[in-house]
């Protein structure tokens, strides 16, 4: 029928009145129920309000990721004497020193990767509502970092919790939690609800309208210019 | 006639199917229908269209499943009551257990850290471990646990908030940190988590999702 439609067309499940349970994978149709027959989850097409409520999460944590770094992580007491320490002034420690993987360590995990995250959900979030062109092959990738990532940088609250039940000399030296570590772990646990409220599925929907699009428009061009044969 | 190795393979083509299931698959990142194929043990099924996996066959799936929560589950039982690390400075000696870090934290007022370290370290790992043997064990009789849909489901939710290996990478952080002023050792505690992860990685990853799922189906109606 056309020739210049090379690619294969893909049929979408949803297209068919079928949805995939998300747990255990058991395609139903979406009329008859609303949960799913095998292990009673939720049945949808798409998760509902998926760019909403990943936006909301990724505001949340982007208004907690400032307090989380300008108020102290841990309160050091050496001989009476408090001082306060951010999660920067503790990488700077440790670079000054020149204990150089270790500051990039902290580096990679309390402030690169927070903020990657949080761009990158805001980049899906745009594709997926058809604000950018969506790329789902390299978006879908990006995705799957985002989700695999986001856990480690809970590893400055574990080292705050070991550091607090280690150092605890009595009057001689003693740590404590501050406020940033419970802004910090805040905002981890923000970005990881919010990866999972997103719905790749929403990116090959958008690349599907696109082609569309293109499509209708080369066949306009064919029969409604006068250059055609 | 038939070898045995030939009907052995046949046997292994696929894991039992229950008979009423549809007969295809959506992929779960770009909603493309597929219909389903029979695959053989050690391959995997890709999406035609964006290359993620829809299932895959795994080798002695139940039976690794099995083993390595059984495994898993010594491990972390293990791990309550052995020292992750031992610090020494000035004279004074302290040992750092897996509950110490909640426990501490939860003394110095900070609960709600506290309660997801708990949750991150010690409950999320225990309840995917346990939840899989609770699951899987039956299922190499042929049964079903009861209530083993629920359990399955909440394992495959409780997922991403294990955190052992963050943990051990956050321990090793701090030996750095707390090396210019003390004298620390990695004790014992510490290869017993990191034994925790690898199995319960390994039991996870043992069984595809559809396949357990599949096989609690069939031992329901049974």
């Amino acid at each position: 029928m056309n020739p210049d439609h090379q690619k294969p067309i893909f049929k979408k499940a949803a297209d068919r009145g079928l949805a995939g349970c998300r747990t255990c994978g058991l395609m139903s149709p979406m009329a008859k129920q609303s949960k799913c027959p095998r292990c009673h989850s939720r049945l949808y097409y798409r998760k509902p309000d998926s760019v909403e409520n990943t936006l909301a999460l990724v505001a949340g944590s982007i208004a907690l990721f400032i307090p989380s770094h300008l108020l102290p992580m841990i309160t050091v007491t050496e001989f009476g004497v408090a001082v306060d320490k951010t999660i920067i002034a503790g990488m700077t420690a440790f670079w000054l020193e020149g204990a150089y993987p270790i500051a990039l360590v902290i580096f990679c995990a309390s402030i690169l990767i927070p903020i990657l995250k949080v761009g990158a959900l805001l980049w899906l979030c745009a594709a997926a509502k058809g604000l950018i062109h969506p790329s789902p092959g390299m978006l879908t990738k990006i995705y799957h970092i985002t989700e695999l990532l986001g856990r480690w940088s809970m590893i400055d609250i574990f080292v705050v919790g070991i550091l607090v039940s280690l150092v605890q000399f009595g009057n001689y030296t003693s740590i404590v939690p501050g406020p940033g570590a419970l802004a910090f772990g805040t905002v981890v646990m923000l970005t990881m609800f919010a990866a999972m409220n997103f719905d790749p599925r929403l990116l090959w929907d958008r690349l599907d309208d696109c082609n569309r699009r293109a499509h209708i428009g080369k066949f306009a061009k064919t029969f409604f210019s006068p250059k055609s044969k | 006639m038939k070898s045995r190795t030939q009907h052995l393979r046949e046997a292994s083509h696929s894991w039992p199917q229950p008979d009423k299931q549809g007969d295809t698959a959506a992929c779960l990142f770009c909603d493309t229908i597929h219909d389903l194929v029979d695959i053989q043990e050690g391959e995997a099924a890709y999406c035609k269209r964006c290359g993620n996996i829809i299932y895959q066959n795994r080798r002695a799936s139940l039976v690794r499943a099995t083993c390595f929560s059984i495994s898993a589950l010594i491990f972390m039982l293990v791990v309550q009551f052995l020292p992750f690390l031992t610090l020494n400075a000035a004279g004074l000696q302290r040992e750092l257990t897996l509950i110490n870090t909640t426990t501490s934290l939860m003394r110095t007022d900070a609960p709600i850290l506290g309660a997801s370290v708990l949750v991150f370290t010690i409950l999320a790992p225990f309840f995917l471990i346990c939840g899989m043997l609770y699951s899987t064990t039956p299922l190499l009789a042929g049964r079903c646990a009861p209530g083993a849909e629920y359990v399955v489901k909440w394992v495959y939710r409780a997922e991403p908030w294990n955190m052992v290996e963050v943990f051990l990478l956050g321990v090793l952080v701090s030996i750095l940190k707390l090396a210019q002023v003390a004298d620390v050792h990695i004790n014992a505690g510490f290869w017993a988590y990191a034994g925790a992860m690898l199995c319960t990685a390994a039991a996870i990853a043992g069984i595809d999702r559809r396949e357990l799922w599949d096989r609690l189906e069939l031992a329901n109606e049974s």
